[in-house]
C-alpha cells in the first residue's frame, strides 16, 4: 500500500517538475533551480500529508503551508493548480499583468496559497503566530514551512526558533530544503551556516535529516514529527537544486534562469512530458 | 505644572477591556510588557498574552500569522523597534496583505523618549509608516485620547500604528471634543487668523501659544490632526483655504510627519503658507522633556514665530 501511494506521489511529482519548467519557459521569468528541489517535499505535503480541501480554501481547521522560500513558488503553483485551487491553465502566465500567479507568492490573489512570501526568513515567525492562533481558537490544524538553507541566515529564523521551543508548538514542522546553494553560490561559501542540524538541536528542536527526494523518508518524518506535540519540529532535507533536469543540476545559473526552446525540449524529453 | 497622563496605562486598560468583550483580540510583546504595562492583559488574558522575547521582526511577523488565522493581535513596544528594525515584516508580511495587525509604538518623540537618548527616542516613526500603503496611522494627543484611538484601530478592519508615550505624558482640557478616526478636531476657535495643525503630545504647546497669539491680536484656530493617515483631506483644505496660513506643530522630524503631510496637501489643493515646527531633521539628546522640546525648537515661542511668520508670508503673497 505504502509502495502504491509513494509510486503514486512519484508521478505528481514528476508532472510538478514538467509544470515548473514548462511555466518558467512559456513565462520567460522564474527560478527553476529551487522550485525543482523543494518538489518532492510539496507534492508530499499537499498530496499526502496535509488536512485541506480545495473546495473549502478557507476552512477554519485546515492545514497550512507556508513557501517561506517564496522564489520556488512555480512549484507550489503547480502543486496547487493539481490539486484545482485554479485552472491548470493559468500556470504559463505566471508573473504576467493580468494574471493571479505573482512573482512570488501572494495569500490575497491566489486561491490556496495561505500566506505571502518572498522576502526570506519569514515563514517560520508567522507559521508560529498560525499555530498560536489555532490554540487559541480550539483549531488543531498543522503549520508545514518550506524554508532554504541560504534562508536560515536570516535573524529572524532563530528569533522564531526561540519563541516556537517556548511554547512548545508540536504542530509546527519545518522543513530546510537543503540544496546547498543560495543566490550567490554554494551557502558554504557564503556563510558559516553550516553544520545546520545541532543548531536547531541546541534551539530545542525536534530534529530529523531526510534525503529529500525520497517519498518514504519524506512521509516518515512528517509522521514522525506529528507524534512529538512537546517540541517544533526541524526535518533537514538534503536535495539537489535543479532535481529531476540533469543539465540544471551543479550550475547555479539556473537559481534564476529561462530555458530556452531547445533546453526546454531536453527538459521534456528528461521527465516525459509534453513538448508543446 | 502640566497635568500628566499615562498613555501606557490607557492603552493597555483599553485593550484588556476589548479582550473582555472579544474572544479573538489578543497582545504581543517583545519583551516590552513592563514598558507598556501590559501585566494588567497578560493576568487577566494569559491565554492571549504572548511574549515572543526580544525579537521585534519575530512578534510583527508572528502577529500577521495570527491575524491570518483569526485573531485581532496588538504588538506593543518601542515605537522605533516596530517601526524601523521589523519595518519589513510589518510593510510585506501586515500592510500588503491588510491583515488586521495593530501596531502600537511607545516613547513616541523626543520628549517621550526623554532622559533616555537618541536610542530610545523616536521622530521617525510616523514618517516611515505613512509611507507604506494601507496603513492608519493615528498620533493621539493624551491618554484619555488613546483610549478613544485604541478603539477606533480596533474596530476598522486593517492594519493601524499608534502611537503612545513614556507614561509621564501632558493631558489636554479638551475631552469635550470627539473623537473620530480620520476626522480633524477642532480644539480652539478664535478665528481664521492663522490654524495651527497638531497631534501628539505637543498638542498643548500649541494651545498655549494660540492664547499667545490671541492675545497679541491674531485670531488663531488649533486643530487635533491625531489621523495622520487616512488624512481627512476635505476638512484641511476647507481650513487652509479658509485661514491662508497655517503652522504644524509635532514632535517628529519635519521631514515625513505632520507638516509634510498639511504641505503635500497644501501644495496640490490649496497652496498656503506653512511654517513647520518639529524637530529640524537633526538627533536630539537625553533631558528632561519640556526642556528637550524647548531646546529644539518646539517651545511656545517658536510655535508664536512660526504663525506670524506664516501670516507675514501669507500677507505678502496676498499684496504681491
Amino acid at each position: 500500500m505504502m509502495n502504491e501511494a509513494i509510486r503514486r506521489l512519484e508521478d505528481i511529482a514528476r508532472l510538478i517538475r514538467i509544470d515548473i519548467v514548462t511555466m518558467i519557459h512559456k513565462a520567460g521569468d522564474g527560478h527553476p533551480g529551487a522550485a525543482l528541489s523543494a518538489a518532492d517535499i510539496v507534492t508530499a505535503l499537499y498530496f499526502h500529508a496535509m488536512n485541506i480541501d480545495p473546495a473549502y480554501p478557507d476552512k477554519k481547521d485546515r492545514d497550512r503551508f507556508i513557501l517561506s522560500k517564496g522564489h520556488g513558488c512555480p512549484a507550489l503553483y503547480a502543486a496547487l493548480a493539481r490539486k484545482g485551487y485554479f485552472p491548470h491553465a493559468d500556470l504559463v502566465r505566471l508573473r504576467s499583468l493580468d494574471c493571479h500567479l505573482q512573482g512570488h507568492p501572494d495569500m490575497n490573489k491566489t486561491p490556496g496559497v495561505d500566506f505571502t512570501s518572498g522576502s526570506l526568513g519569514n515563514g517560520i515567525a508567522i507559521g508560529l503566530g498560525m499555530i498560536l492562533a489555532g490554540r487559541v481558537g480550539g483549531c488543531d490544524y498543522f503549520t508545514y514551512v518550506v524554508t532554504g538553507d541560504g534562508e536560515i541566515q536570516e535573524g529572524i529564523v532563530w528569533e522564531a526558533a526561540m519563541s516556537a521551543k517556548k511554547y512548545k508548538v508540536g504542530r509546527l514542522i519545518v522543513f530546510v530544503d537543503n540544496n546547498g546553494i543560495q543566490s550567490g553560490g554554494p551557502v558554504d561559501q557564503v556563510s558559516g551556516l553550516n553544520p545546520i542540524l545541532p543548531k536547531w538541536e541546541a534551539f530545542g528542536w525536534h530534529c530529523q535529516e531526510i534525503d529529500g527526494h525520497d517519498f518514504g523518508q519524506i512521509l516518515h518524518a512528517v509522521e514522525n514529527a506529528k507524534a512529538n506535540m512537546e517540541q517544533p519540529s526541524l526535518i533537514l532535507a538534503h536535495t539537489v537544486k535543479g532535481q529531476g533536469v540533469p543539465f540544471m543540476i551543479g550550475d547555479n545559473s539556473w537559481h534564476k534562469r529561462v530555458p530556452t526552446v531547445e533546453e526546454y525540449r531536453e527538459a521534456m524529453r528528461v521527465l516525459g512530458g509534453p513538448c508543446s | 505644572m502640566t497635568q500628566l497622563g499615562n498613555t501606557r496605562v490607557a492603552f493597555i486598560e483599553t485593550l484588556t477591556e476589548i479582550a473582555e468583550q472579544d474572544p479573538r483580540a489578543a497582545l504581543v510583546c517583545a519583551d516590552s510588557v513592563l514598558v507598556i504595562k501590559g501585566k494588567a492583559f497578560a493576568e487577566k488574558h494569559p491565554d492571549r498574552f504572548f511574549d515572543v522575547g526580544i525579537a521585534e521582526q519575530n512578534a510583527v511577523a508572528c502577529a500577521a500569522g495570527m491575524a491570518a488565522c483569526g485573531l485581532v493581535p496588538f504588538v506593543a513596544t518601542y515605537a522605533g523597534f516596530i517601526t524601523m528594525r521589523a519595518c519589513e515584516q510589518v510593510r510585506t508580511f501586515v500592510a500588503y496583505p491588510g491583515l488586521s495587525v495593530k501596531l502600537v509604538g511607545a516613547n513616541g518623540g523626543i520628549s517621550a523618549g526623554e532622559r533616555e537618548g537618541v536610542t530610545h527616542q523616536f521622530f521617525e516613526d510616523l514618517g516611515i509608516m505613512r509611507t507604506i500603503p494601507g496603513i492608519t496611522v493615528v498620533v493621539p494627543a493624551d491618554d484619555s485620547q488613546v483610549r478613544h484611538a485604541t478603539h477606533a484601530i480596533y474596530r476598522t478592519p486593517g492594519p493601524a500604528y499608534m502611537r503612545i508615550g513614556s507614561g509621564r505624558d501632558p493631558v489636554v482640557d479638551c475631552d469635550d471634543v470627539p473623537f473620530e478616526l480620520g476626522k480633524v478636531r477642532v480644539l480652539l476657535d478664535h478665528g481664521r487668523d492663522i490654524v495651527l495643525f497638531a497631534n501628539g503630545f505637543v498638542v498643548n504647546r500649541a494651545l498655549q501659544a494660540a492664547e499667545v497669539l490671541r492675545q497679541g491680536g491674531i485670531r488663531p484656530l488649533v486643530v487635533d490632526v491625531h489621523t495622520l493617515k487616512p488624512l481627512d483631506r476635505q476638512a484641511i483644505v476647507k481650513i487652509l483655504d479658509e485661514t491662508g496660513a497655517a503652522v504644524t506643530v509635532e514632535d517628529h522630524n519635519i521631514i515625513g510627519g505632520l507638516g509634510s503631510a498639511i504641505a503635500e496637501l497644501s501644495v496640490e489643493e490649496c497652496p498656503a503658507a506653512i511654517a513647520r515646527v518639529g524637530l529640524r531633521d537633526t538627533y536630539p539628546r537625553s533631558g528632561e522633556p519640556d526642556a528637550l522640546l524647548d531646546f529644539y525648537h518646539m517651545s511656545v515661542a517658536d510655535i508664536v514665530q512660526a504663525a506670524k511668520t506664516a501670516i507675514r508670508k501669507r500677507d505678502r503673497g496676498s499684496q504681491a
